[in-house]
């Protein structure tokens, strides 16, 4: 009888816990869709001609040649001379938090009021009217990940988004996708805080403020799972230790329920950034930005650590001097092809090609004596970013039984002259380029004639 | 005896430069000019184009161009190349001046050792202008243009253009920054070549107009001003809002400027007026983004859009170390409705016309010889130059970031010693 009370009691305790700020995503009407005769970048690494590609109920059914089926309802794509990749993917995004138009009042992207904030969740700051979601889903955005900024040493919670836009955040939010923890290194936490007289002002600073922190989140955790560890009894005079937002997403790293994405340009300090993580036995998921990635692609590739970077940005600050185009490729190519590149955006203009970004970068690593196919490269902002945050076994790539997320292309998605038709998320067309079919924010409304839409493509 | 031989090294160098021809043969050639592109060759002598013909030509150093493309080098028209090395470290930065306005000349802080010079050269950029930094200022200091072939003795053109800016500012009121822009071009107009002949005259000119003291011009600025007006100065404004566009074409028909509007992500709007009054337009071909309430009617199709109704269009790219990525910009262009053959205009003739660069943006006899031979098409951000001339001279296109490569490509972790 004891036992049963303690057990209820715990219950109660769960739901108590309730998790808030869950996913309420649900997808648009889906169609049953054969795309036929396309030209297919599956992001597995493969290059599918003249093939066929069949989803129904969101899902994709079938890829192959010849697929046929019998059913008066299926819609035919005539995809002949166009191509067909995934839903592109970006895991570096700003939108919703640093919306346009870019005002002071809506600049919610950096809670640089503090060198460690990981109570905060970038996903409390979005604004889900912001006109950009429509403008990177025409360029064949299917999903993304919005982080906090890089002012701090530990920024927050990161969200992954689907990139429906809906009236609210809960809506967007992609069902079970984990939170990343935003970390910064270098340049930016020091210069925010140090102009402050504030720690940290040194390089030296940030790397004592990230294990500090780190300290804390263990010794929290390790509270928390010697009260776990108690018995029912005790559970009943004691009061479980005080819950600390800052704390509970440090522990959740330590738990592996978070993934670690860390701002790094300089390759000793990423390499040092790895020793933090081993230090404290957390894994890091994706270095980002990383313009020296290349100097250390083995140690990321031994590592399993994916580099988030551009094509070819550099120079707006001395940590992003040493660039190289080939960076990317230098990742991809590094233990024999064992490297994780990712080209992602930080930028709402390069959020809508993606496709030219990963184009410059494959052309960039050819140029530099490495044979990258077009299929590889599409891995870099497809299944490569899905697997960084924690989605690919849902999407990221063309294969039987993950999410209808597809892009179909007017021509070589790789060329400047392509642009995405139409774009699919879980199997719903959410974009169609030649009806003007897709979704107009409220902050487009008859903002500049009453009687319009501010973007009329 | 050692120095006979420099002299021996120099002297054959300098002759056969002047002795050897170059022909570039069998490239398509996209001259800048607005036709259709052709299968020709280019015959180079020194430093200017002797012959663009559809019919073979000899000359003593061929360069093989069959299956390439050749376009005039891009110019740039308003980058800050030379004068910004790092971002965010301000003592490489020398596009501000505490001291002057309108008369601030950033030619000669150019520095012809910077890397964006080989870098944004390698990728097929043969000149730029060079702006100083806005500042809210309805009109602020000069751009200078320039080769980026390198020289320490800066080949180039010194304020070859005056600056301003027009539009939403967080405190105070546009309203205001117009009738400063009036008042000063007001008094710019009552200046004589008199008036700017001597410093003493100049202080003399200035008694009586409140906005002299008002804006503390010094008699350079006072220059500058008179140029403006009386020597046809090119006048690039970045405005966007419609509304600011009309309101400068009504004060460029007032005082006769030669105005150039930069940015004007609103200028679809008023395109009919723009195209009337033969303004250019430099536009940013990827900015399809309402930044600011001044932007709200900003799309894809923009340089589209101008350039069916007849305005001369220029592109501009935000991040000066990459401002080569306006041939990006350009495809994206093309690819958003607007023609190649224009995309071409815009990335090379259009600047020249525009900034009254006589001899350069256009391949034809007598022009200098700024040239790019693409491995491909130029507007596919994958391909990238196989030569490079700038007046006549075949460019090496080696850059830092090359060299950076060659060290990383393998052997990642040799020691420095070892690379």
């Amino acid at each position: 009888m004891k036992k049963l009370f303690f057990v209820l009691f715990s219950l109660i305790i769960n739901v108590d816990t309730f998790a808030a700020f869950e996913s309420t995503y649900e997808p648009l009407q889906s169609e049953k869709i054969l795309f036929i005769n396309g030209n297919i970048l599956d992001g597995e690494g493969n290059e599918l001609l003249d093939t066929d590609l069949l989803i129904a109920d969101g899902k994709i059914i079938a890829i192959g040649k010849g697929i046929s089926v019998d059913d008066k309802d299926v819609k035919i794509i005539d995809a002949r001379n166009k191509w067909i990749t995934p839903g592109i993917i970006d895991i570096h995004s700003h939108m919703g938090v640093y919306p346009a138009p870019s005002v002071r009042t809506s600049s919610d992207g950096n809670e640089a009021t503090s060198p460690v904030t990981a109570e905060v969740w970038a996903e409390h700051s979005m604004w889900v009217q912001d006109p950009q979601y429509a403008l990177a889903l025409k360029g064949g955005i299917t999903t993304f990940h919005v982080l906090p900024g890089s002012a701090n040493l530990i920024g927050g919670r990161g969200v992954t988004v689907k990139n429906l836009q809906r009236n609210t955040i809960q809506s967007m939010k992609y069902p079970d996708a984990k939170h990343s923890l935003k970390m910064a290194c270098g340049e930016n936490p020091k210069r925010v805080y140090g102009n402050r007289g504030q720690a940290p002002s040194t390089r030296m600073g940030n790397f004592a403020g990230y294990r500090k922190a780190w300290i804390e989140a263990e010794n929290y955790l390790n509270k928390l799972e010697a009260y776990d560890a108690k018995s029912d009894e005790e559970k009943m005079v004691e009061s479980p230790p005080k819950r600390d937002l800052r704390l509970d997403t440090l522990s959740d790293v330590l738990k592996d329920e978070i993934l670690v994405h860390i701002h790094c340009y300089r390759a000793e300090e990423m390499a040092l950034m790895i020793d933090v993580a081993k230090e404290f036995n957390y894994k890091i998921t994706a270095f980002h930005h990383g313009v020296e990635a290349y100097k250390i692609a083995d140690l990321l590739a031994d590592n399993g650590i994916c580099g988030a970077l551009w094509a070819d940005w550099w120079g707006f600050k001395h940590e992003a001097y040493d660039m190289v185009q080939a960076n990317i490729a230098i990742v991809d190519q590094a233990r024999g092809g064992k490297g994780c590149a990712i080209v992602h955006s930080d930028d709402e203009r390069g959020i809508q090609r993606l496709n030219q970004e990963a184009a410059k970068a494959r052309a960039a690593g050819n140029r530099a004596g490495y044979d990258i196919s077009k299929a590889r490269a599409m891995n870099w902002i497809t299944s490569n970013p899905a697997k960084a945050a924690g989605i690919y076994d849902e999407t990221g790539s063309l294969v039987a039984g993950k999410n209808a997320d597809v892009v179909l292309w007017s021509g070589d998605p790789f060329s400047v002259y392509s642009l995405a038709e139409q774009v699919f998320i879980d199997g719903a067309l959410a974009f169609d380029r030649n009806t003007g079919f897709g979704p107009v924010s409220d902050f487009d409304v008859g903002i500049v004639d009453p009687r319009e839409d501010r973007v009329n493509d | 005896m050692i120095r006979i031989i420099y002299c021996f090294v120099l002297c054959f160098i300098s002759i056969s430069a002047y002795s050897q021809t170059i022909v570039i043969k069998g490239g398509e050639i996209h001259t800048g000019l607005n036709e259709e592109p052709f299968v020709g060759d280019i015959l180079i002598d020194g430093d200017t184009i002797l012959e663009v013909s559809k019919m073979a030509l000899k000359g003593d150093v061929i360069v093989d161009a069959a299956n390439k493309i050749i376009t005039p080098g891009v110019i740039a028209p308003d980058t800050q190349i030379g004068i910004l090395e790092i971002g965010a470290i301000s003592e490489t930065r020398d596009g501000d001046s505490n001291m002057y306005s309108m008369g601030f000349s950033v030619y000669d802080a150019i520095n012809p050792n910077s890397t964006l010079i080989p870098w944004n050269r390698s990728n097929g950029v043969t000149s730029a202008i060079t702006l100083p930094d806005f500042n809210w200022d309805p009109l602020s200091g000069m751009a200078s243009y320039f080769l980026l072939d390198g020289s320490l003795r800066v080949n180039g053109i010194a304020d070859i253009a005056l600056t301003g800016e027009i539009g939403a500012v967080s405190s105070g009121s546009r309203a205001e920054s117009l009738i400063l822009l009036k008042d000063l071009l007001e008094f710019a107009s009552t200046l004589s070549e008199k008036d700017i002949s001597s410093s003493e005259k100049i202080s003399e000119a200035m008694e009586g107009f409140e906005v002299a003291d008002l804006m503390e011009l010094q008699p350079r600025d006072v220059v500058a001003l008179y140029n403006l007006l009386n020597n046809n100065l090119p006048l690039i404004i970045n405005v966007n809002r419609a509304s600011d566009i009309l309101k400068l074409i009504d004060i460029k028909k007032l005082y006769g400027l030669n105005l150039i509007l930069m940015s004007a992500q609103e200028a679809e709007l008023v395109k009919n007026e723009i195209a009337e009054n033969n303004i250019p337009v430099i536009i940013n071909p990827f900015d399809n983004i309402p930044d600011s309430f001044d932007e709200l009617a900003s799309n894809i199709r923009i340089s589209a859009s101008l350039e069916k109704v007849g305005i001369k269009v220029m592109f501009s790219e935000s991040r000066t170390h990459n401002y080569h990525l306006i041939r990006q910009g350009a495809g994206n262009a093309v690819a958003n409705g607007m023609t190649y053959t224009g995309a071409i205009m815009a990335l090379t003739s259009n600047v020249a016309k525009s900034f009254n660069i006589t001899d350069r943006g256009i391949l034809k006899k007598g022009m200098k010889a700024d040239i790019v031979v693409w491995e491909d098409d130029p507007l596919e951000p994958s391909t990238f130059p196989m030569k490079v001339f700038i007046d006549g001279n075949d460019m090496d296109l080696t850059t830092r970031s090359s060299r950076l490569t060659e060290r990383y490509v393998d052997k990642r972790d040799l020691p420095n010693t070892y690379k």
